[in-house]
């Protein structure tokens, strides 16, 4: 009977399967029910975004920095927006950065909700997905009152924001938190403390926290595997240090620290922090101007590096500028694309029902993996 | 054995809360509108479709310039000395039209809805609107004409 082996498989998962959460393929070698191998091929996404950067003016990146994970277009706006006032040396108003992390805590929020949402899809739970997104309508609605759009807002500008808050809208929000807290209990009760979905979950793709650290991994991936480590409160930017409010991390509460359930909790968990957030934020919020006054986006020859926390980790832009009105350079330093590198690591051992688990607790928006 | 038993009580347990609380939420008012026969009332600020009052555009050009992708189309054409030069409306500032505009198209194809072109316009004559339902089955339907005694809409109708 030692003689018998079965034959490696290998099949192909994607582009179009609907739990690769957009256009991932990975070429799964499989042994029986068993993934020995998972490669995955990005590139289906690609948009030359570095490219098309060094073609328009400093402020017409900003659609395109929408686009990159488009799920959290305000984050991404925020850290390029930071980015070049770093080279410019402007100083923000302090109106503008509470609009700002309102905001941007706000789509925290939204995308944190649509992962959860997505991965009880990917799992094979159906009514959690549909409470995320009902929920999130109601952030997308406070979106559009302030931006006027409903997925890439273009609101966070360089220098502060596009216009100042819609009158009515404070209220507005802070109507949503009250509304928002129960939801996070009910998601609770229906998803994350379900029992099967604990056991689809639990013990399933850990992530060491060596491994986690050797892979760069960042956000809620890193701090799933048990370390504590938030750019919010290590590398404070913007109001932040202001701010109270607490990062959760994985503690292996159901199965081992750094599995698929600590990954998912934690981001349930950060929802409340962000509740918490944009509640002071909006007891804060001063009086004054919303943008920088400046006369043209030109800044002097240099370069700048800023990084900071976005709902999928770190996201960083780098911009070297020659003095003119374009950027000679911009790379963006994604969080997805280092999640997606270890994938292999993952999904090595695993089952292949579990893949879709897998990657669901990574939550890669294939936006920014291929940039 | 006991944890068999307990594995199978705590699955049935948060099962029925699940249920329970499903049930409780299939009572609450429907979060969805019924889309075609029922419209959502847009706020303000939405970014719909581009709309230019070409009555006051000065024909500077800083939309075509601003816009990332380059949707919009201009050809001026200078006044020459014995034509009167008219002046925008008084709202937007009541400046001088010093050229002809026989041209202003805007590809709604390309578009991007990102409004970076309706901020740096000085007369305020581009401006999005809220319409948002104009999709067609031709897209050279989407090549819009805003152009001085242009008809506003679809350059070339194929329907």
């Amino acid at each position: 009977m030692a003689e018998l082996q079965t034959q490696e498989l290998t099949i192909n998962m994607g582009p179009q399967h609907p739990s690769t959460h957009g256009v991932l393929r990975i070429e799964l070698v499989t042994d029986g029910e068993i993934c020995v191998k998972a490669i995955p091929h990005i590139g289906y996404l690609h948009r030359c975004f570095e490219k098309h950067a060094e073609n328009v003016d400093y402020m017409g990146v900003m659609p395109f920095v929408d686009r990159l994970d488009y799920v959290a277009s305000m984050n991404n706006d925020m850290t390029y927006a930071m980015t070049v006032e770093k080279l410019l040396g402007v100083e923000v108003p302090k109106r503008a950065e509470y609009i700002r992390v309102i905001m941007v805590e706000l789509n925290r929020i939204a995308s944190h909700l649509l992962a959860v949402g997505t991965y009880g899809l990917d799992i094979g739970t159906f009514t959690p997905f549909m409470w995320a997104f009902r929920d999130r309508e109601k952030i997308l609605d406070i979106f559009e009152m302030a931006s006027g759009a409903r997925l890439l807002y273009n609101y966070l500008w360089i220098g502060g924001v596009w216009m100042d808050l819609t009158p009515g809208i404070e209220e507005k929000i802070q109507e949503f938190c009250d509304y928002f807290e129960p939801k996070i209990d009910e998601l609770d009760t229906i998803l994350s403390y379900n029992q099967i979905f604990i056991n689809r979950t639990k013990n399933v793709g850990v992530i060491p926290l060596d491994l986690a650290i050797s892979y760069g991994l960042t956000g809620p991936n890193l701090r799933g595997s048990g370390l504590k480590w938030d750019l919010r409160k290590n590398e404070p930017y913007s109001i932040y240090p202001e701010l109270e409010f607490d990062i959760p991390v994985g503690t292996g509460e159901q199965g081992t620290v750094g599995d698929c359930w600590d990954r998912y909790m934690v981001r349930m968990r950060e929802m409340r922090e962000s509740l918490k957030i944009v509640r002071q934020a909006l007891k804060k919020i001063p009086e004054g101007p919303f943008r920088a006054k400046m006369q043209r986006v030109k800044p002097a020859p240099g370069e700048s590096y800023v990084r900071t926390e976005n709902p999928r980790g770190e996201l960083g832009f780098y911009i070297v500028s020659d003095g003119g009105l374009k950027p000679y350079r911009v790379k963006g330093k994604s969080s997805c694309f280092t999640s997606i590198s270890c994938l292999d690591d993952l999904c090595h051992g695993a089952m292949i029902a579990d893949v879709v688990a897998i990657i669901g607790s990574l939550d890669i928006v294939l936006g920014e993996v291929d940039r | 054995m006991k944890s068999y038993f307990l594995d199978i009580y705590t699955g049935l347990l948060s099962i029925f809360k699940g249920m329970l609380l499903t049930l409780k939420v299939a009572f609450q008012r429907k979060a969805t509108i019924q889309y075609p026969f029922v419209k959502r009332e847009l706020p303000s600020r939405t970014r719909g479709r581009l709309n230019c009052n070409i009555k006051d555009c000065i024909g500077c050009k800083l939309c075509a310039v601003a816009c990332p992708v380059d949707c919009i189309y201009i050809t001026t054409v200078k006044r020459e000395p014995p034509e009167e030069i008219p002046l925008t409306s008084p709202e937007s500032g009541a400046k001088q039209r010093k050229f002809h505009l026989p041209q202003f198209d805007i590809n709604f194809t390309l578009c991007c809805w990102c409004g970076l072109c309706t901020v740096v316009c000085p007369t305020e004559c581009l401006t999005m609107t809220k319409e948002y339902e104009f999709s067609v089955t031709n897209q050279k339907e989407l090549v819009w004409q805003f152009g001085d005694n242009q008809r506003v809409g679809p350059k070339e109708s194929t329907s």
